[in-house]
């Protein structure tokens, strides 16, 4: 398959293909403390950690293929990747404030009318 | 000419080398840290520095064209959002742990830190009176 190639370039590949494999081992690491997280933001800073991983691997194989347009995907994936992080952050403290809120109406509804000053927190 | 083509291969295998070894360590990071948001000290690190060595590496192994132009345009799109997001999330972590208080020191107003770091100033000048 690389008869044709000269010493460069076979170096040039077998580098490539040494830092992809490299890279993925990092990858599973990475997967690892995502799933064993024991918070939700834990988990969020492990994907978005193997997201610039994965990003440098596109950016990598782009040029092992000699393909540009994968650099257009390695840039739509940073904004997708920074997208989803804003998203999921924001709706998360969403949720968690409207479930505080519903809980602190729970109680001051069993506490009656007795203690107001208690209820206002 | 030749010899030019093997001076680029090094510099820019070194970087890429360099750009491999701050994940390594932001790795280390993630898995040696207890708390959240110390690992996201850890893990901001590959995001900016990690990501920008490893694709200068890769530029310098590019050329000068277009995909060069791209690669720059991704460094400088993560050193925008980077810090919004790693802001992001400390507030989700904030927001949610009710342990806080447990796991780091607050400070309810920021005149309580501005007044213990005065105090140690003044400590450390005292000391080196002595």
């Amino acid at each position: 398959m690389s008869e044709g190639l000269s010493t460069l370039d076979k170096i040039y590949q077998g580098m490539y293909i040494t830092v992809l494999i490299i890279l993925a081992v990092m990858l599973f690491a990475c997967l690892i403390r995502a799933v064993r997280g024991p918070r939700v933001a834990d988990r969020i800073v492990a994907v978005n950690m193997m997201g610039t991983m994965v990003m440098v691997m596109i950016a990598i194989l782009s040029l092992l293929l000699k393909e540009g347009f994968l650099i257009d995907i390695c840039l739509i994936y940073a904004l997708v990747s920074f997208l989803a992080v804003t998203v999921i952050s924001k709706v998360y403290i969403g949720v968690y404030e409207e479930k505080r809120y519903q809980s602190v109406e729970k109680a001051e509804e069993i506490n009656g009318e007795g203690d107001k000053q208690h209820g206002n927190i | 000419m030749e010899i030019f083509e093997w001076i680029r291969l090094i510099v820019g295998g070194a970087l890429l080398l360099c750009g491999l070894i701050i994940f390594l360590i932001e790795l280390y990071g993630i898995f040696h840290f207890r708390f959240v948001l110390n690992r996201m000290h850890a893990a901001a690190m590959g995001d900016t520095l990690g990501i920008s060595v490893s694709l200068v590496g890769l530029m310098i192994f590019c050329g000068l064209n277009f995909t060069t132009l791209k690669m720059m345009l991704i460094v400088i799109f993560l050193w925008f959002a980077s810090p919004v997001s790693s802001h992001l999330l400390a507030r989700l972590e904030v927001t949610t742990n009710e342990k806080l208080k447990s796991q780091c020191q607050i400070y309810e107003d920021i005149a309580d830190l501005e007044k213990e770091i005065e105090e140690e100033k003044k400590k450390e000048v005292g000391g080196e009176k002595i």
